[in-house]
């Protein structure tokens, strides 16, 4: 590395500085370890999600960090602090909002990633862990809906909260305890908001930094799949460093889902409803809309009574996600073209069309409750 | 074996230079070519198809040396050094390193012996630190889970407002709550009052007075069976959502959650949804001049049977 311009007369102050740390650090040979990484038959579309979800995050942990300038933890207070940060602190209904349209965004970003890297086959061998940690980070997203959903303290926030939980404690022999440990007591109240703001700001945004960290030093010991046809010679012809390509699709992604959350943000801003209380008048609960077709799912009579409920909202979301953890392990064919894996294209197909289904009938379902 | 740097270089009829550089594929993660120093006459890149044996010392191709000499000179540009490159694994697949680059183990550091017992030593003193804690923190973070229940009586409105016989009427209450360090709040609840029918209450009651009992199995309350007026928590039984009177298409007035459309008569009796069991009766009483007063019980969702947690 010795092509360093030396510190010489013509040097500007920001070329000094530069030197100055690169002779410490070596930035320039970081710069271009992260920068030069193969994408073995080139830059795709298909790749942006994960850099975007990494985007996503960073506008979550800013928005984040803002909003507590002004909201406050307690059942006395969140929902009047929260109401306060809508209506009277300058563009605060637009930080609150852009931040309740991230997580949306985060959601759906997941999905995203997750079925190109399925569709993909990348989670095959020898990106098992790779895909292990995804799934702990898709778990961890989850959870971050749950949890940020009952800041405000509102009607909506409460009976997400109390339905959610009550689900919690279907789980055999350590339900009641996990429940009661969420909630901080038998019903929601202080503790459990005061338990949920605690996990929301610390314990997943450092669980979920860790693990992102891990998710991309894993991916960097592996390095990218690349596309699931082409024989060598027409992958290495198309081969492309990550940079500038791939990472300026990334960025066109990025400025994409930017302008959608804040389109978002700005047309639909978040509206309270009344504060929170055991008694919820003329509302009818319901959770966020990623949620919706396992709360629509829950309606159907095959899943009624005590062990309907426990296949319909423990055993079943269980059975899949033991089955997506033991995926790349009972699945070794290397085949990756998912026109040559028909059970996974299928497998694909109809979860999402289920999911679908099952939200979009959670929605007509609402004008016959009225 | 791979090709070693410094390695001579012989085609078919005479020794050419030595290798100087190799190139490898990064996606293969295989040497795709040498860089051979012709003896001063500049550098040629010979790909590895040409190669016919490496030895540890020699590198014999197929080509003569005049087609060799024939190739373009090598262009240092097109290519970057390995440590600018990010490569997956790359020293398990590349190994042309002339020897060893080495540093001294120190000297007190070669007793293997007490290397393993301060490794050890590192996870006992963990663990030393760890353990105990264990228990405080799981007490610490325990101390609101489990409160006892509260069985004093609550004055929900006059009995005058139920108008009609099995009819749900909802009667909403403030309960005063003082959560641990919190200021007295008041909480807005709700129940559901029915003036049964004898037929409804020979539904509800089975023709046995109800006993409600405490966690210690004490009497704390019995509603007698020919007492009209019969109170349901406001908790729906399947997942703890408030539910409503309602008009239904075909099963006329009933109790109806919005959440997960579980439906119950006015005796608490599940019509249809996913509700496991009927609705909870509370305890209640009714005094001559019409105050009704319940014991605010909740009951755990989602289970066969009841089980009270508030």
């Amino acid at each position: 590395m010795n092509d360093t311009p030396s510190a010489g007369a013509q040097s500007t102050v920001a070329e000094k500085v530069f030197t100055f740390v690169d002779e410490r650090v070596g930035l320039k040979l970081l710069a271009a370890k992260m920068l030069n990484e193969s994408v073995p038959g080139g830059s795709r579309w298909a790749y942006v999600f994960g850099s975007i979800l990494l985007f996503i995050f960073s506008m979550q942990a800013v928005t984040g960090v803002l909003l507590m300038f002004y909201y406050v933890p307690t059942a006395d207070h969140a929902y009047d602090s929260t109401q306060y940060i809508l209506h009277n602190v300058d563009y605060g209904w637009f930080l609150l909002s852009y931040h309740f349209w991230g997580s949306s965004a985060m959601v759906l970003c997941v999905f995203a990633h997750m079925s190109q890297v399925f569709l993909w086959g990348a989670y095959k061998k020898p990106r098992e862990l790779i895909w292990l940690v995804g799934l702990a980070l898709f778990a961890l997203v989850m959870a971050f809906g749950f949890t940020g959903y009952l800041l405000p303290w509102d009607q909506r926030a409460y009976w997400a909260t109390t339905v959610g939980v009550e689900i919690v404690d279907k789980v055999p022999v350590l339900g009641d305890f996990m429940a009661r440990f969420l909630k901080g007591g038998a019903t929601p109240g202080q503790m459990t908001l005061s338990r949920f703001f605690v996990i929301h700001v610390m314990v997943l945004p450092a669980s979920l930094i860790a693990l992102a960290g891990l998710h991309l030093f894993l991916f960097r010991c592996a390095g990218p799949a690349g596309p699931f046809r082409g024989t060598p010679t027409e992958l290495k012809a198309k081969t492309d460093y990550f940079f500038p390509r791939q990472i300026w699709k990334d960025v066109v992604g990025m400025a994409v889902v930017f302008a959608c959350i804040s389109a978002m943000a700005f047309w639909e801003p978040v509206v309270l409803l009344e504060e929170a209380t055991p008694d919820p008048g003329d509302y009818h609960p319901e959770p966020e809309w990623y949620f919706l077709f396992m709360f629509q799912h829950l309606r159907l009579k095959m899943f009624s009574g005590e062990f309907g409920q426990f296949l319909a909202s423990i055993a079943l979301p269980g059975a899949l996600g033991v089955v997506l953890i033991l995926l790349p392990f009972f699945d070794r064919n290397p085949e990756r073209n998912i026109f040559k894996r028909p059970v996974a294209l299928i497998g694909w197909v109809m979860l999402t069309a289920s999911i679908l289904l099952f939200t979009v009938s959670a929605i007509i379902n609402r004008s016959f409750l009225d | 074996m791979q090709p070693q740097l410094k390695s001579k270089v012989r085609c078919a009829d005479r020794e050419v230079g030595e290798v100087s550089k190799i190139i490898m594929d990064p996606l293969s993660h295989e040497v795709s070519h040498l860089v051979v120093s012709m003896n001063g006459a500049g550098e040629r890149q010979v790909s590895m198809g040409a190669v016919q044996t490496v030895t540890s010392e020699l590198v014999q191709l197929r080509s003569s040396s005049s087609e060799v000499m024939g190739l373009p000179p090598f262009k240092r540009d097109d290519y970057v050094t390995v440590h600018e490159v990010e490569i997956p694994g790359l020293e398990k697949h590349i190994h042309v390193t002339p020897g060893e680059v080495l540093v001294p183990f120190p000297e007190l550091e070669r007793n293997v012996k007490r290397r393993t017992f301060f490794a050890k030593l590192t996870y006992v003193t963990g663990l030393f630190i760890g353990l105990p804690l264990v228990f405080p923190v799981v007490k610490f973070l325990m101390k609101p889970m489990y409160a006892p229940l509260d069985n004093g009586w609550l004055k929900i409105g006059n009995i005058g407002k139920v108008k009609a016989e099995d009819v749900g009427t909802q009667f909403q209450y403030n309960r005063i709550v003082k959560e641990v360090y919190m200021p007295e709040a008041e909480v807005e609840k709700n129940v559901w009052l029915v003036k049964a029918t004898p037929a409804v209450l020979e539904k509800v009651y089975q023709g046995k007075d109800r006993e409600f009992r405490d966690a210690a199995g004490k009497a704390i309350w019995t509603n007698k069976k020919d007492m009209p007026y019969i109170a349901f928590s406001g908790k729906c039984p399947h997942l703890g959502c408030a539910y409503k009177w309602r008009k239904h298409k075909m099963l006329g007035q009933v109790f109806l959650c919005p959440c997960h459309l579980s439906i119950y008569d006015a005796s608490g009796k599940v019509l249809d949804g996913p509700a496991p069991r009927p609705l909870d009766l509370l305890p209640i009483q009714v005094s001559a001049n019409g105050d009704v007063q319940i014991i605010d019980m909740e009951f755990k969702a989602g289970t066969n049977s009841q089980t009270r947690i508030v």
